[in-house]
């Protein structure tokens, strides 16, 4: 992060310097005190060859939209990292665990941590989250359904063909023949689920609630005695989910597949831009039994502020020993999950440089083609009395003006992806991670860094040719 | 004796459209050159002598009328079919001499026979010859840029002969040059036509090179307007026997040299 | 001869390759029957693009890194495509808990497993197996760092490589000179004589005794030790357990660059002596069985497998699930799935198009300078087809001769300086790039340049004679 803004900065910095020169020299033309090679020069100039203006420019175009896109992908990271924690909360895994899924928090003392004195309470109850964290590999069954071939996704009881446009396919007594893939569904098991939400600052759709304490209910169109798991989910794996029931997304009251069980949505979690988006909350005790796994992995604690936060973290992490924790302020513990995002942002930035060095080269061609066909327009400029330098402005200026209308065009263009909803893991080291669903966020630092790039490319592509045009002697031109 | 036409010209008619503008180029033209003959296209800017000469070299077609070339009515080639024939049949001059600047003399010399089917020892015993017959050979790996302007106008001619084609087409081929390198084009065109018997058409309008030719024929606006013939130029028969017999291999005439 | 005989076989195996070869042999007889022809359009081609030496260096520049960056990225899906590919004989089944990650069993499952949870005599017995644990650890239990943290691989070392050996301990040889021996690893059949020597040693001395540990060399240069060093370390995901440990080799450079592995004895001996102090069990006891390779024949072979094994009341908590190592590999990487997809079908498409786009550029832009000449041609009898043969030409040379450059420096570069690209990806330590590089840099130069030339070079078949020299005239 310290090194993207820096680099950020520089560019910034150093384009501010350029632009206020660049400002410096047509104020100066304008006001008279310099003579100017006219500008409307150089606009007619890029018209008389708009083929080869349109080809360079497009090329600035596809570079910066795609690096618009790959940083907004980066970008969503970032974001969905930055709005997890809350400034507040402590989260306490186990000695040694740096993920949700490695921690083992045992029984031992461990509700001791109930009685700290920083924690803040609610209605005479302590805020503190006890919370099991559990991956599920979860296959997408498929079969072939006999009449048109196609591969369709069924649930495991093969009720249905969901997601299959042909109504007279027969439905569901075809075996299932295989998995297409699988997600991985994040569970949390909570002991209370209302003091859970209070801590992570959640609450629920209008028309969902949590789950009983018993955690089950009849199966809706189930025989009697057959019974479905309670759960409330997040709204970005409710869109996931969703197309499997042939739905947009899962609605309170809708029945989906989780591990071996059945499970019923009793609410939707309003989870929007936050890692709990993609996750199934339930009873503790409910996760604990289904997926053999009885220890609380995370206790999640709310102070008063960051300040406190930090103090508790640093007292847990020193005094408490029944056993040794890893306490850390959340927003600290999800920035450590942008490992992953920097990485990504390494390789793209690696990518995106060698790609600038195919649109500088671009526009170094496209540049000594105008002032080869136009050496004898130098030579005539030179002859009518203007300075070397003034040549170079203006063809400097050409080739700026050209990296500036590409980059405006691939920045329009990168903004199409706004919005766009990705899968991805953020993790703080390999092995471990959060299976996210982001939203792509090309916002204005992105934007401005695409303008700063294409005109950064334009005045390196620009330059060379433009001290070439410089360097032409005016006899010599008009030969 | 009475040599065959070459060319044979009848009601050729060109016209070009400037958009709803219809201009007329040639009107009309009716035109016969003999085999062998070194024949002069005069008349100012704009009278069609350029058009008539691409038309005759099968660069352009024309809107009607027929036009035989040997004996090939070349009117009615697509423009493969004419590209391959130019190859065989047409040599041309040009003004601005317009060889490769990539290229060698030699190789100048040597892009139209790559056309032919030679095994390369032929091509570079034919390319030799023709730089000998223009005095070049002295020159063979000079890019065009280290020569003056004479000397490749001499490559321009070379390139133009060394395929042995029935007909040289000379557009203004002294136009760029100076008066004494003009002078030397112009005998080497008329030593060609000696030697080797080609049918020569050059377009100028210089009357001192149009002085060396044959027959000159004046062209304006389209249609021909007067002719004169080397008798009515050179009175005594200064370019000595004017019509001669048949066409002769550029091979045969070096070999003759001593 | 019989191995003569295999590679025809192989070779003859896909249409692809025999349809190469013929284009390759036919494209060779052109070459042979018109040589005069072609070296002199080469020549001409060559010399075209010698005249403006800054545009042919500028255009090729940009054709290099730009199929330097495809070359990068198709690695990366290539890699991913070929370890998800589903063979169909000598398959490696993979068992994992069945609903959790990460999946941890009891290590009681460990032998009937390997044997594919085979009761009766007819059911179907895999012909290797392989266990995995994963302990993760650190060299400095106080500060903990990138650098000090070790994965290693708890595994039976016979299973990583077992070469076959006389009483005198010299290896022995098939009668082609090849070495005898067996790996469950991917990638290790590829190692030379010497390195094969060299890992079976250690993995004999581990078994000999199990506190020596064999270290990718990368990974040990992090670590900022040596081979001969020893150490301590302090587990993390295995509590309270501290493993001294002696480095007795290192793997060659390659894919387990980052890779340390040790014996699966020595961490199972070391919770039951932390049981036999403390009086109860240690809590990872039930949990220390991360995965099983089994090797099969083939598909069929798998598919009875692994009903053995899922359906057996043996393996009901937790639940296991048996499936081909690359459909377990392609269910990991779905997570990742629209990243690869922005990759294979955003960045590379939009990269070729720019390439295309600068090359149509620079020809378009030779192509308007030589319009004359194009009209000599012409004039002396060339075929329009043989004008946009030359001006095509002229672009894929360069393009294929910048591609070709690339692919080879890349490999170069990257794969033996840089040690393969690290892309944050899966457990993929580094992507490798294939030496089938070396013929996708020349066809993504030769595309871009055909896409990006075909344009101009029309326009230069389409030159009017008559039109330009009227103009020059």
């Amino acid at each position: 992060m310290e090194f993207i803004t820096l680099a950020f900065r520089f560019a910034t910095y150093s384009l501010a310097l350029l632009f206020a020169a660049l400002l410096l020299i047509l104020g100066l033309q304008m006001v008279g005190v310099l003579k100017k090679v006219p500008f409307s020069y150089n606009i007619r100039n890029l018209f008389v060859r708009w083929r080869i203006t349109l080809m360079t420019a497009l090329a600035f175009t596809l570079v910066v939209a795609l690096m618009t896109v790959m940083l907004a992908f980066v970008n969503g990271m970032y974001k969905l990292t930055a709005s997890s924690g809350v400034p507040g909360n402590v989260i306490v895994l186990a000695d040694g665990a740096t993920d949700e899924l490695f921690s083992n928090l045992g029984f031992g003392d461990i509700k001791q941590l109930e009685f700290h004195p920083e924690i803040v309470k609610q209605d005479g109850k302590p805020l503190i989250s006890w919370e099991l964290y559990v991956v599920v590999n979860q296959p997408i069954l498929v079969r072939k359904c006999p009449k048109c071939g196609e591969l369709v996704r069924v649930n495991r009881f093969g009720e249905k063909l969901l997601e299959h446009g042909e109504p007279s396919c027969p439905g569901s007594d075809l075996p299932i023949t295989g998995t297409r893939g699988r997600r991985f569904i994040q569970v949390r098991g909570l002991e209370d689920p209302v003091i859970s939400a209070a801590v992570h600052n959640l609450d629920l759709y209008e028309g969902g609630e949590w789950f009983s304490p018993a955690c089950v209910a009849p199966l809706p169109g189930g025989r009697s005695g057959q019974f479905a798991v309670q759960a409330v989910i997040g709204e970005g794996l409710a869109r996931e989910l969703g197309p499997d029931q042939g739905k947009k997304s899962l609605e309170v009251g809708d029945v989906f597949d989780l591990g071996p069980n059945r499970w019923i949505v009793t609410g939707i979690l309003r989870s929007a831009g936050s890692t709990f988006d993609s996750e199934v909350w339930t009873k503790f005790q409910m996760a604990g039994e289904l997926f053999g796994k009885n220890t609380y992995t995370t206790c999640v604690m709310r102070t008063e502020g960051p300040e406190q936060a930090a103090a508790l973290a640093k007292d847990l992490k020193e005094n408490f020993k029944s056993p040794a924790v890893n306490a850390t302020p959340e927003p600290e513990y999800y920035a450590s999950l942008n490992s992953t995002n920097e990485q990504f942002l390494g390789a793209i930035l690696i990518v995106v440089a060698i790609m600038a060095i195919g649109g500088v080269f671009g526009i170094m061609n496209t540049m000594f083609a105008a002032i080869a066909q136009r050496t004898k327009d130098i030579g005539v400029l030179r002859i009518l009395g203007f300075a070397p330098w003034q040549i170079l402005v203006s063809f400097f200026l050409e080739a700026v003006l050209l990296a500036f209308l590409g980059g405006l065009l691939g920045c329009a263009l990168g903004l199409l992806a706004n919005g766009w909803t990705a899968s991805s893991i953020i993790a703080s080291g390999p092995g471990g991670g959060k299976s996210v669903v982001l939203k792509l966020v090309v916002d204005g630092p992105i934007l401005l860094s695409g303008m700063v790039f294409s005109l950064v490319m334009g005045c390196l592509g620009g330059l060379l040719p433009a001290l070439s045009a410089m360097r032409l002697k005016p006899l010599d031109a008009v030969r | 004796m009475i040599p065959r036409p070459i060319v044979q010209i009848e009601g050729l008619h060109k016209s070009f459209s400037r958009g709803s503008e219809k201009i007329d180029v040639l009107i009309d033209l009716t035109l016969d050159v003999p085999e062998g003959e070194f024949l002069a296209l005069m008349g100012p800017s704009g009278s069609g002598k350029t058009t008539l000469l691409n038309l005759i070299a099968g660069l352009d077609s024309p809107t009607s009328g027929t036009l035989i070339v040997g004996d090939q009515e070349i009117s009615r080639m697509s423009e493969t079919q004419l590209a391959r024939w130019r190859t065989r049949h047409v040599g041309f001059v040009f003004q601005f001499y317009h060889l490769l600047p990539v290229l060698t003399a030699y190789e100048n010399v040597e892009l139209p026979l790559l056309l032919l089917p030679l095994s390369a020892a032929e091509r570079k015993r034919q390319v030799l010859t023709a730089l000998d017959l223009v005095g070049l050979s002295n020159r063979l790996s000079h890019r065009p840029g280290q020569l003056s302007g004479g000397q490749q106008q001499r490559v321009g001619i070379a390139r133009a002969i060394v395929t042995d084609p029935t007909l040289i087409v000379a557009d203004e081929p002294t136009g760029d040059l100076d008066s004494k390198s003009a002078e030397e084009i112009l005998d080497l065109l008329v030593e060609l036509k000696k030697g080797l018997n080609k049918t020569i058409l050059m377009v100028t309008h210089d009357p001192r090179a149009a002085a060396r030719a044959e027959r000159v024929l004046h062209l304006e606006k389209g249609r021909l307007v007067r002719e004169t013939s080397l008798y009515d130029l050179h009175p005594g028969g200064l370019n000595g026997d004017a019509v001669t017999s048949s066409p002769r291999r550029m091979e045969d005439v070096v070999r003759e040299q001593p | 001869m019989s191995n003569l005989d295999a590679w025809i076989l192989w070779y003859l195996d896909s249409p692809w390759r025999v349809i190469g070869a013929a284009v390759a042999l036919l494209v060779f007889l052109l070459l042979v029957v018109y040589r005069d022809d072609w070296f002199f359009y080469a020549r001409l081609m060559l010399k075209s693009l010698r005249r403006n030496l800054v545009r042919t260096a500028l255009t090729s520049i940009a054709t290099f890194v730009l199929v330097l960056v495809v070359t990068m990225v198709w690695t990366v899906l290539y890699v991913l495509d070929r370890v998800t590919a589903e063979k169909s004989q000598d398959l490696k089944a993979i068992v994992t808990e069945r609903w959790q990650i990460p999946s941890q069993m009891p290590f009681s499952y460990a032998q009937p497993l390997s044997e594919g949870a085979a009761k009766e005599t007819n059911d179907v017995r895999p012909s290797d197996s392989m266990t995995w644990t994963f302990v993760g650890g650190t060299l400095d239990p106080a500060k903990r760092t990138r650098e000090n943290i070790v994965f290693f691989f708890a595994m039976d070392p016979a299973k990583l490589m077992r070469a076959e050996r006389d009483e005198r301990g010299n290896l022995i040889r098939t009668k082609t000179g090849k070495i005898v021996f067996n790996t469950m690893m991917d990638d290790l059949d590829q190692l030379s004589d010497s390195e094969i020597d060299l890992l079976d040693q250690a993995c004999r001395e581990m078994e000999k005794d199990r506190r020596k540990v064999v270290i990718g060399k990368e990974r040990l240069a992090q670590m900022n030790k040596k081979v001969g060093e020893r150490f301590t370390l302090h587990c993390i995901n295995y509590p309270f357990i501290e493993l001294e440990m002696e480095i007795i080799g290192e793997f060659p450079d390659g894919r387990y660059n980052q890779s340390a592995l040790m014996h699966r004895d020595y961490i199972l001996d070391a919770m039951d002596a932390w049981k036999r102090k403390n009086g109860r069990p240690h809590p990872m006891a039930e949990k220390c069985l991360n995965l099983v390779w089994l090797r099969v024949p083939d598909r069929e072979a798998f598919r009875r497998v692994a009903e053995q094994i899922e359906e057996s009341p043996d393996f009901k908590s937790p639940a296991v699930k048996c499936e081909t190592a690359s459909s377990g590999i392609a269910a990991f990487l779905d997570a990742y799935r629209d990243l690869l997809w922005g990759m294979r079908y955003l960045l590379v498409p939009a990269i070729l198009v720019t390439m295309s786009l600068v090359i149509a550029n620079a020809i378009s832009i030779s192509v308007r300078e030589r319009r004359t000449e194009m009209a000599v041609l012409k004039v002396l009898g060339y075929r329009p087809g043989q004008v946009l043969i030359l001006v095509l030409g002229e672009a894929l040379l360069l393009g294929v001769a910048a591609g070709l450059a690339s692919a080879a420096a890349s490999i170069l570069f990257i794969n033996t300086y840089l040690g393969g690209i690290k892309f944050p990806i899966a457990f993929f330590p580094a992507f490798f790039i294939p030496l089938d590089a070396l013929w996708w840099g020349p066809a993504l130069g030769a595309l871009t340049a055909f896409v990006g030339s075909i344009l101009p070079a029309w326009s230069a078949r389409q030159v009017k004679v008559a039109e330009v020299f009227s103009k020059i005239s």
